[in-house]
């Protein structure tokens, strides 16, 4: 195990297409689970990144979120808008970084991979509300849970055919294939990464078992929220690639999630109005 | 909708989720993306070339009625009687509508608990057997995102999978 586990890790310090650890969401979560937050600390921290705070002030001033005024900084930003809903744009700038290029090796093109990982924190988000739940939590976790699809993307460029053709032939799932294939699967990968980043357990786990919620000790319903979300992202037709809907249904997410079956048309059309609303942070491009 | 001149010019009219386009115009190809577990359906009138294309999302209006009040597409109960309305109104003979679906995409699901897809191809038939009206060709199910497309000149529906390259005729004269 110990071998296979420094593998991956090894595997993982190759791979070119990493995107740069994005350190200021487990600091700005942080900070949002405070009793009390810091406007001037979360202000500092954005700040640090010039793109991501020019991003942030043309979103807030963007039709979306329009008021009289225009919030000429980022204080004024996040006076106006809250910390939640800035919180947000940073997640959507900062994943948009990550998930808008095409990944060949899953065939899947330029922005598909950024629609439905928004798709899928959205209705996370919905849920984890629905539910009394962290909201914003739920939501960060639905930004990153195919992360480790970047990481392994490049491996699978000469493969893809064979990943596709096994889930065909063996009625296999997507990430029963990528092990068969790879020895390693996406959902892994990408909380192995997020744990090398020093992001919060929860993330990890919810991230680590997207596919396998039961899996996700003490994480369960967190990281059921980010299975039911992926799911209703798939129904709507946020996926990409052949055989795009290949993945295991896991009655058990609905009982972990406190969610009912017949709730899930609601959250259907409840992302469906968040998702076009939110057509500003979708574009996203920084 | 374009005007119905251009002749030459091949206009490509998308459907967006839980939308219906209906048109007369030769030069439109009315295109409906990444279906999911949603539904595509076609119907065109061969004589008239009146034709509309509807992207639905769900099988039943009642779990929310506002809502299909004001996006009746969404569903299919207020979506598909609001695509013939519309062609109606432009000459489409109901006797002579040729109906295609395409969508309806299932994840692995042995349980049932998660099977959209199905239940809405299941509302579908339903509904098109009240009123006596029969599919001419479909693809549904599996576990695929399919694209559909009706050329208005001609009434031929193509369809294209996610993740091939190649598009396929569903229907031509």
């Amino acid at each position: 195990m110990e071998t296979i586990t420094h593998d991956l890790d090894a595997y993982i310090d190759k791979v070119s297409t990493l995107p740069p650890a994005p350190v200021i969401l487990p600091q700005l979560l942080h900070l949002l689970h405070k009793p009390e937050v810091d406007s001037g600390r979360v202000v500092e921290l954005i700040e640090c990144d010039p793109a991501l705070t020019a991003a942030v002030l043309r979103l807030c001033n963007s039709a979306f979120f329009a008021s009289a005024t225009t919030a000429s900084d980022l204080l004024e930003a996040v006076v106006r808008l809250g910390f939640d809903h800035v919180y947000q744009l940073v997640v959507a700038i900062v994943g948009a970084r990550a998930m808008r290029p095409a990944q060949k090796g899953y065939g899947i093109d330029e922005g598909e991979l950024w629609k439905h990982s928004v798709a899928t924190a959205l209705a996370a988000k919905c849920m984890a509300r629905s539910r009394g739940a962290d909201e914003s939590l739920a939501f960060t976790a639905g930004i990153l849970h195919d992360l480790g699809k970047i990481v392994l993307a490049q491996a699978l460029e000469q493969s893809y055919a064979k990943l596709v053709k096994e889930i065909q032939v063996n009625q296999s799932s997507l990430l029963e294939s990528e092990s068969a294939i790879l020895g390693v699967q996406h959902a892994e990968i990408g909380g192995r990464v997020l744990a090398r980043w020093n992001f919060p357990d929860s993330l990890v786990s919810a991230v680590w078992n997207h596919h396998t919620p039961a899996a996700a000790i003490g994480y369960e319903q967190l990281t059921s929220f980010v299975y039911l979300g992926n799911m209703v992202a798939h129904f709507m037709g946020f996926g990409y690639g052949h055989q795009a809907l290949a993945l295991r249904g896991r009655a058990e997410a609905l009982s972990l999630a406190e969610i009912e079956a017949q709730e899930l048309p609601h959250y259907m059309i409840e992302t469906f109005g968040l998702f076009n609303e939110m057509q500003a942070l979708i574009a996203a491009k920084d | 909708m374009p005007s119905p001149s251009l002749s030459g010019f091949e206009h490509r009219v998308v459907v967006g989720m839980a939308e219906s386009v209906v048109s007369n115009n030769p030069s439109v190809t009315l295109a409906t993306y990444s279906l999911g577990s949603c539904l595509g359906i076609s119907i065109y009138d061969p004589v008239t070339h009146v034709g509309g294309l509807v992207h639905i999302m769900l099988p039943d209006s009642s779990i929310a009625p506002d809502k299909a009040r004001t996006q009746p597409a969404m569903f299919l109960d207020t979506g598909l009687p609001k695509l013939f309305r519309s062609a109606y109104e432009m000459r489409l003979d109901k006797q002579r509508a040729v109906i295609c679906v395409a969508g309806g995409a299932q994840i692995m699901d042995d349980k049932g608990f998660f099977n959209i897809g199905q239940r809405n191809r299941a509302a579908l038939d339903a509904l098109l057997q009240q009123h006596g009206l029969r599919i001419l060709a479909q693809d549904t199910g599996g576990m695929v995102n399919r694209t559909m497309y009706l050329k208005l000149a001609t009434g031929e529906v193509r369809l294209k999978v996610s993740g091939q390259t190649t598009e396929t005729v569903l229907w031509k004269l």
